[in-house]
């Protein structure tokens, strides 16, 4: 399922932390394989995109609305 | 953009009527300067509304602020302005540091030097930094100040919001006052110097994730005389 989040944004950065793109988080979720492999702590170093990463989770269908 | 290249976003904040110049790369070596591989300039008014994005040249030593952002500020007021830096962990193997300087026009107090605020990654755990880096903490001098202090807070997301909570200590007292900042949004928001005849001791910032902020102080007549990121004190 990848509704809802813009293509576009495939090559801009997420995770600054672990480097994960927007288009890695798009491909994960589809695949059903998130998180992928290396980019586990997405999220939980510096904290910034972690508001950023449960709102495109939600968007992919990997978690239900908080 | 090489998957191998570490990102960095950086934030400070500028205001019409001071010298403000960036230092884009701090550190030096005996061999030659250390370089980003890129960096872009954004800033945003208080709204979060985009008002400039460059590429800067990586290249460039100290980058002019005042005069790239003057004009904007002048018409939308204080700007968040971002600095998205990508830099090969090779050349940096903590990461890279841009370095301010502040100071207001024809002011007799001395200029300000400050860390830009390293936000988004940097890669915290590099240094050990592995916990509590939304919760942030700030303690003053002990001594009066003519004036006031506040803390300056942006939100960097680009889609969510954030409840950034503020809680100012007056010795056994405690003041909250949460804001509600929108993506790119800023705010400072005052802190009074005493409450109930106690003066102000610490400040801390929470929010579910990491805020771009400082602390700030202004003398009565509104000229700048702090202006520094907060700490986390968990490492």
């Amino acid at each position: 399922m990848t509704t809802g989040l813009d293509p576009a944004l495939d090559t801009e950065m997420l995770c600054y932390c672990t480097t994960l793109t927007f288009g890695e988080l798009r491909a994960a979720c589809a695949a059903g394989a998130w998180p992928p492999p290396n980019k586990e702590r997405t999220g939980k170093l510096c904290t910034g995109c972690q508001g950023d990463l449960q709102y495109c989770l939600r968007l992919l269908g990997v978690r239900g609305p908080a | 953009m090489s998957s191998e290249l570490s990102a960095l976003m950086s934030a400070t904040f500028h205001e019409v009527g001071h010298a403000h110049l960036v230092e884009l790369v701090h550190q030096k070596d005996r061999a030659a300067r250390r370089r980003l591989a890129s960096l872009r300039l954004s800033a945003y008014d208080a709204d979060g509304g985009l008002q400039l994005d460059r590429a800067l040249d990586p290249a460039e030593e100290i980058l002019d602020v005042a005069a790239l952002l003057d004009e904007p500020a002048r018409r939308h007021g204080r700007l968040l302005v971002v600095f998205d830096a990508r830099y090969d962990p090779e050349v940096f193997p903590y990461r890279p540091h841009h370095y301010g300087y502040l100071h207001r026009a024809e002011s007799t107090a001395p200029p300000l030097y400050y860390a830009v605020n390293a936000t988004l990654g940097g890669v915290p755990d590099r240094i050990g930094a592995v916990a509590l880096n939304n919760f942030e903490t700030y303690l003053f001098l002990d001594r009066p100040m003519s004036g006031h202090h506040a803390v300056a807070v942006g939100n960097l997301s680009r889609f969510a919001p954030a409840d950034a909570e503020v809680v100012s200590y007056y010795d056994g007292i405690r003041h909250v006052e949460t804001v509600r900042l929108m993506p790119k949004a800023h705010t400072e928001v005052k802190l009074a110097p005493e409450r109930e005849g106690h003066r102000l001791r610490r400040v801390e910032l929470k929010a579910l994730f990491r805020m771009a902020s400082y602390v700030v102080g202004r003398r009565a007549g509104g000229e700048l005389v702090l202006f520094d990121h907060l700490f986390t004190y968990f490492k």
